[in-house]
C-alpha cells in the first residue's frame, strides 16, 4: 500500500464540488425517480389503513435518509473503500456472531443485534462488505496468480462464512442473496465452465437433501405452497397459500392499465398480507396495469445496466468486482423479489428495492449504489503501482 | 474502458454473459407478468369482483296488517339494536365486559350470550339488546368501530300500533323456535330446510306464532334476498352495492274486514269485565269488531317475553287473557238458544206459533221437576211471549215434542256445532249433542230429559260467541246463509258449509219480532236496552244466562241463588244477542260478560252501546280494499252488497 502512486492525488486535489458534478447523475436521477414512484404506491397502499397512515412520509424521510448515504459512499474516495475491505468485512462477520449470542429477535429470526440506541441486522451490511472482501480478494490474487481452479476456494470461503451465520438465523433471503452476489463475482471472476456445470448438477442433486435436511418446518411449507400453485393445484386459501393467491389475483386483474391509482380493489381492501412491504409490487400491477409494470421493472435493467457499465470502464480490479456486485446484489433483490411475487419462486421475505416499505434495504440499495458511484469516480484510479 | 490485461477481457466476456443472463431473467418475469395480466386477466378479474363482495341474507319485510279502512293494526318501527359476531371478536367474554359498561347486562346474560354464540354458527350474530334507547344507540354506535365484534345497525321490528286491541286477532311474532323451524319446514327437502332455518336464525327474521300472523305467514313474509356488501379482508364492510336484483321482496299487506275504532270502543266498554263481542255485518258476514277481554300486548313477544311476565299472563285462570273468548271459548248459549229451538220447532211443525203453553214457574217430565227461571211461573205464552219473557217452560215442552236429532240438525243449520274457519288458528266448534254425540263421547243413549235441558240452551250444548253472532245475523236477514269471515284481502280460507238450506223466511221474520219483543214491548226480558240512543232506532236481542254451575235444590230452597252471596267464579255469564237498527238490521253481535250474572243487567248495555257505536261510524260502510267476492256465497247469495 505504500506505493500508492500520484494518480490518486490527482484526484483528491480535484475540489469538492467538480466530485459532485462528475457524479453518474443520469442514475442518480433515475434511482430517485424510482424511489418516488415507491411513495406513489405506498401511499395507494395504504391509505385505507389509518394505523398505516404515515408509512408513506416515513418512506420518503428513509429515502431522503438513504439519498444521503449514497452520496456519502460514492464520494468517500475509492482507495478508502479499498483500504477498508477487510476491516469491515472482519467486523461484519464479528457482529454476526454477536447476533448469534446477543441478538435479538425480530419478525421470528434472530437478526438484529444493539449497538448503542439502535438495532442494526449485521446481515444487510454483510451484503456491501462481502461484495468489498471479494473485491479486494480478486484484485490481489489476480495480480499474483493468474487463473486455475484453487484461486476461488477461498472465496467460496469468503461467502460461506457468513452465510451459514446468516443461514442459522435463520435468514433465508439473505443467506441466498449472499450466495447469488458473490457467485455472480466468482463466475465473473472466470471460474471455468466445467467446474459451473458440475457445480450446477451438484447443486440440482442436493436440492431433496436440503428439502429435508437442512430447511425449517416453516421454510418447508413455504416451498410446498409454491410446488403446490406452481403446478396449480388447488392451495388452501386461507393457509399458506392464501398470499400468493391473493398476489396473483391483484396482479392477474390488473389488465393492461389497470384500474387506476388507488383504485385497486384488491390493494385497498387488505387483501394482501405484507402488501405495502414485499408484496408492494401487487399494488404497482393491480392498479397501473402491465404497462406501467413492466415500465418500472425495465426502469430498473437500465439503471442496472447503467450500473454494470461503470463497472466494465473502471480500471482496477477491485473497482470492477465491487461496482458488479453491487449491481449484482440489488439485481438479485428484484429479480428474487419479483419472481416471488409473481409465483414463479417460493415466498422468501425478500423486498423490492426502493419501492417496499423498509428502511434496511432502502439503506442497503443506496450504500451498492454509492459504492458504483464511488467506482465511477474512482475509474481512473488503478489502485497500486503494478498496474 | 480497460482491458489490456487477460483477467479484464475475461472480466468483460464474463459481465456480457452475466448481463445477457440478467435481462433474460427480466424478460421472463416481464413475460410472467404478461401471462397474468393480460393472458389470465378474466379469471383474476373474477376472482377479484367476488373476493371483496360478500351476499349478506336480508330477511324480507314482512307485510303489514291493516283493519278494514287500511288503519295499521301491524306495523314495522325502526329500532336500534346491538348484537355480537363471534367470528369477528377477538374474546367475546372482554368484548361483553366492555359493553356492559356501556348497556347493563347482568353477568348471567352475559354467559348466556356467549352460550348462545358458541351454539350458532360464527358469522351469526346474536342479539344483546334490541330495543335500545336513542341515547344508548348512538353512544354504542360511536364506539362500534373500536370494538371488534360488535354490531350496532337499525332494524325494523314489527310493532302493534294499536297494542291490545287486536291481540287475539293478530296474535304475535316471535323468533323462531326449533317447533316453529319444523313446522316450517314441513314438506321442504333438504336444501329447502337449511334456507329456511339460515332465513330465521337471521336476528331480523319473526315468524308468526299464532293468529293472522301465523295463518297467513306466507303471504306476511315476503322474500328473503341478499344485501351485496363490499368486505375487505378482515370482512369488515367498507360499502353496500345496489343491487335491486337481490333485494328482498316484502310480504304483502292484508287486509281484515274489522273495524279497528269500534273494536277499540267496545274493549273500553267492557271495562274491568272480562268477556267476548262479535259484530258481524248481516249481509257480508264480515267481522266488524272481534273482541275478546282482557287481552295481552303483542308488542311484547316481539323480542321474547320474559318468563315471568308469560306466568302472569297464563296462570290469570279467571280471567285467561291468552285464550280468544270469541273464538275459542264455549258456554252454553243459555235463553239466547230459544229462537234456533223455537224455529226448529216451526220448521218441524209440532208447534203453531200461536198455540198457548201453560208456565206455572215448573214442568214435570217423568219423576223430575224442571224450573221455570220465573218462580211464580209466566202464566199461558204463545211462541212470541214465550221468547219475549224467556219463558223456560214453554221451550222444556217445544223441545221435548221435537226431540234431539231435529234440534239438532236445525242448530247446525244455523252455524252451530262446527268451526267457522278465518284464517285466524283456533277456533272451537262447541258441542251440538244428540244420540250419536252422547254415544261416542260418553257411551250412553240420549235420554230423553236431556232435551229438555238443550231446549233452553243448558246442558251439554255449547256454543262459541262468534257462532251465536252468526245466528243472529242469519236470523237478522231472514235465513241468508252468511259465513262469517275476518280477512279482507289476503289469503282467505276456504268456506266451509256443510249445511247450505237456507232457513224459511217467515220463521225468521218471527224470531226478528220476538227479539224486538224483548228489547221493545211490554214484558221484554231487555226493555231497557233497547234504545240505540240514535233518536228512532232500536235493536232487536235476546237475553240468555249461561249456567257455570247447576244450581243445587238445597241451594234453591235456602233461596241462595245469585249476587255477591257466591263467589265470582261461581257466578253465571250473561249473554245477549241482538242486531240493529230494528227496522233494517245491518248489525248483529253477540255479547258475554263472564260471570256477569244476568243477560239483561249485565251482557245487553254492552251490546246495545257497542251497536250504537257501529250505527254512529258507519263501520259497515265499503272497505278500502278492493272488494271481491264473499266466500259465504251459499246458495242464497250470501255475498250480495
Amino acid at each position: 500500500m505504500v506505493a500508492l502512486s500520484s494518480n490518486s492525488l490527482d484526484f483528491s486535489r480535484k475540489s469538492f464540488f467538480t466530485q459532485v458534478r462528475s457524479l453518474p447523475w443520469g442514475l442518480i436521477l433515475m434511482i430517485c425517480a424510482m424511489a418516488m414512484i415507491g411513495v406513489a404506491i405506498l401511499h395507494s397502499a395504504t391509505f385505507t389503513n389509518p394505523e398505516e397512515a404515515g408509512l408513506p412520509m416515513r418512506q420518503a424521510v428513509r429515502f431522503a435518509i438513504a439519498f444521503g448515504v449514497l452520496l456519502f459512499t460514492a464520494l468517500i474516495p475509492l482507495r478508502w473503500w479499498f483500504w477498508a475491505a477487510w476491516p469491515s468485512y472482519l467486523a461484519t462477520l464479528v457482529l454476526l456472531v454477536a447476533v448469534e449470542f446477543f441478538g435479538f429477535t425480530g419478525g421470528g429470526a434472530q437478526r438484529w443485534v444493539q449497538i448503542g440506541p439502535i438495532g442494526v441486522q449485521p446481515s444487510e451490511f454483510m451484503k456491501v462488505t462481502l461484495t468489498l472482501a471479494l473485491a479486494a480478494y480478486y484484485h490481489k490474487r489476480w495480480n499474483d496468480y493468474s487463473g486455475g481452479f484453487l484461486i476461488h476456494l477461498p472465496a467460496l470461503a469468503l461467502i460461506a462464512i457468513p452465510a451459514a451465520l446468516i443461514f442459522r438465523q435463520p435468514d433465508f433471503g439473505t443467506t441466498l442473496a449472499l450466495f447469488a452476489s458473490g457467485g455472480i463475482l466468482i463466475f465473473l471472476a472466470g471460474l471455468w465452465w466445467r467446474v459451473i456445470t458440475a457445480i450446477a448438477v451438484a447443486a440440482v442433486a442436493s436440492i431433496p437433501a436440503i428439502y429435508f435436511f437442512v430447511l425449517q418446518d416453516y421454510q418447508r411449507e413455504r416451498v410446498d405452497t409454491y410446488l403446490a400453485q406452481l403446478t396449480g393445484a388447488s392451495v388452501n386459501v386461507m393457509d399458506d397459500g392464501y398470499q400468493i393467491e391473493q398476489a396473483k389475483i391483484a396482479i392477474g386483474s390488473g389488465g393492461w392499465t389497470g384500474k387506476g391509482y388507488m383504485e385497486g380493489t384488491q390493494s385497498q381492501l387488505d387483501y394482501i398480507p405484507e402488501q405495502h412491504t414485499d408484496f408492494i409490487l401487487t399494488v404497482l400491477a393491480e392498479e397501473f396495469g402491465f404497462l406501467v409494470t413492466s415500465g418500472v421493472l425495465l426502469l430498473w435493467m437500465v439503471i442496472l445496466g447503467l450500473g454494470l457499465v461503470i463497472a466494465l470502464r473502471a480500471a482496477s480490479l477491485f473497482a470492477r468486482f465491487a461496482a458488479a456486485g453491487a449491481v449484482a446484489t440489488v439485481a438479485f433483490y428484484i429479480l428474487f423479489n419479483v419472481a416471488m411475487v409473481l409465483g414463479l419462486v417460493p415466498v422468501v421475505g425478500v423486498p423490492l428495492p426502493l419501492l417496499s416499505y423498509g428502511g434496511t434495504v432502502m439503506i442497503t440499495t443506496a450504500a451498492c449504489f454509492g459504492l458504483v458511484g464511488a467506482v465511477h469516480l474512482g475509474r481512473k484510479d488503478p489502485l497500486n503501482s503494478r498496474a | 474502458m480497460s482491458g489490456n490485461r487477460p483477467i479484464d477481457a475475461l472480466f468483460n466476456r464474463r459481465a456480457v454473459i452475466a448481463a445477457g443472463g440478467g435481462a433474460a431473467l427480466f424478460g421472463g418475469l416481464i413475460a410472467r407478468l404478461f401471462q397474468l395480466q393480460i393472458m389470465e386477466h378474466e379469471r383474476f378479474e373474477v376472482a377479484a369482483a367476488e373476493n371483496g363482495v360478500r351476499l349478506d341474507l336480508a330477511p324480507p319485510q314482512r307485510g303489514r296488517i291493516l283493519d278494514r279502512f287500511g288503519r295499521a293494526l301491524a306495523a314495522h318501527r325502526q329500532a336500534g339494536r346491538v348484537s355480537i359476531v363471534r367470528e369477528q371478536a377477538d374474546d367475546l367474554t372482554k368484548l361483553l365486559s366492555a359493553l356492559s359498561e356501556q348497556i347493563e347486562i347482568s353477568p348471567e346474560r352475559q354467559a348466556r350470550l356467549i352460550r348462545d354464540a358458541r351454539r350458532q354458527a360464527s358469522f351469526q350474530p346474536v342479539t344483546v339488546k334490541s330495543e335500545l334507547s336513542y341515547e344508548d344507540f348512538s353512544r354504542l354506535a360511536v364506539r362500534a368501530p373500536s370494538m371488534p365484534g360488535l354490531q350496532v345497525e337499525m332494524a325494523a321490528t314489527r310493532s302493534y300500533p294499536r297494542g291490545r286491541d287486536f291481540a287475539h286477532v293478530l296474535g304475535y311474532v316471535a323468533k323462531a323456535s326449533e317447533t316453529d323451524l319444523e313446522r316450517l319446514s314441513e314438506g321442504a327437502n333438504a336444501q329447502e330446510r337449511a334456507a329456511i332455518r339460515r332465513l330465521f336464525k337471521h336476528p331480523d327474521m319473526r315468524t308468526g306464532r299464532s293468529g293472522v300472523e301465523r295463518f297467513a305467514e306466507e303471504w306476511l313474509r315476503g322474500e328473503a334476498g341478499f344485501r351485496k356488501l363490499e368486505t375487505n379482508a378482515a370482512g369488515r364492510i367498507i360499502r353496500e352495492f345496489d343491487d335491486p336484483t337481490l333485494a328482498p321482496r316484502p310480504g304483502r299487506d292484508l287486509y281484515l274486514t274489522v273495524d279497528a275504532e269500534l273494536q277499540k270502543f267496545a274493549i273500553d266498554r267492557f271495562g274491568e269485565e272480562s268477556g267476548a263481542a262479535v259484530v258481524l255485518d248481516i249481509e257480508t258476514g264480515d267481522i266488524l269488531a272481534f273482541v275478546s277481554t282482557p287481552a295481552f300486548d303483542p308488542n311484547d313477544f316481539v323480542n321474547g317475553i320474559s318468563s315471568a311476565d308469560y306466568a302472569v299472563l297464563r296462570d290469570d285462570v279467571e280471567y285467561s287473557p291468552l285464550y280468544h273468548k270469541a273464538y275459542d271459548g264455549t258456554y252454553p248459549p243459555g235463553s239466547t238458544f230459544k229462537m234456533v229451538v223455537a224455529a226448529a220447532a216451526l220448521e218441524a211443525g209440532v208447534i203453531d206459533p200461536r198455540e198457548r203453553v201453560y208456565c206455572p214457574g215448573h214442568y214435570r217430565f217423568g219423576n223430575n221437576t224442571w224450573h221455570c227461571w220465573k218462580k211464580r211461573g209466566h202464566g199461558s205464552v204463545n211462541m212470541h211471549s214465550a221468547i219475549k219473557g224467556s219463558c223456560d217452560v214453554y221451550f222444556y215442552e217445544v223441545a221435548k215434542r221435537m226431540g234431539i236429532e231435529h234440534l239438532a240438525d236445525y242448530s247446525k243449520r244455523m252455524g252451530f256445532g262446527q268451526r267457522w274457519e278465518l284464517g285466524l288458528m283456533g277456533g272451537r266448534s262447541g258441542v251440538v249433542p244428540n244420540d250419536e254425540w252422547k254415544r261416542a263421547a260418553r257411551g250412553e243413549p240420549w235420554y230423553e230429559g236431556e232435551t229438555l235441558n238443550i231446549g233452553i240452551g243448558q246442558g251439554q250444548v255449547s256454543t262459541s260467541p262468534l257462532q251465536l253472532a252468526v245466528m243472529t245475523a242469519r236470523i237478522a236477514n231472514e235465513g241468508k246463509l252468511i259465513t262469517p269471515r275476518i280477512i279482507g284481502e289476503g289469503p282467505r280460507p276456504e268456506a266451509d258449509i256443510p249445511f247450505d238450506e237456507p232457513m224459511d223466511p217467515e220463521h225468521m221474520q218471527r224470531m226478528k219480532a220476538a227479539m224486538f219483543g224483548v228489547t221493545s214491548e211490554a214484558g221484554g226480558t231487555a226493555l231497557r236496552s233497547g234504545d240505540l240512543g240514535l233518536g228512532g232506532p232500536r235493536l232487536a236481542g235476546k237475553t240468555g244466562t249461561s249456567q257455570v254451575r247447576r244450581i243445587s235444590a238445597a241451594e234453591r230452597a235456602t233461596g241462595i241463588l245469585k249476587g255477591e252471596d257466591i263467589d265470582r267464579r261461581l257466578r253465571d255469564h250473561a249473554l245477549f244477542v241482538a242486531y240493529a237498527p230494528h227496522d233494517d238490521p245491518k248489525y248483529a253481535i253477540s255479547v258475554i260478560v263472564e260471570h256477569g250474572e244476568g243477560g239483561s243487567k249485565a251482557a245487553a248495555p254492552v251490546a246495545r252501546d257497542i251497536l250504537a257505536e257501529a250505527l254512529r261510524i258507519d263501520s259497515r260502510r265499503a272497505p278500502s280494499y278492493t272488494q271481491t267476492a264473499s266466500i259465504g256465497g251459499g246458495t242464497t247469495g250470501g255475498g250480495a252488497r
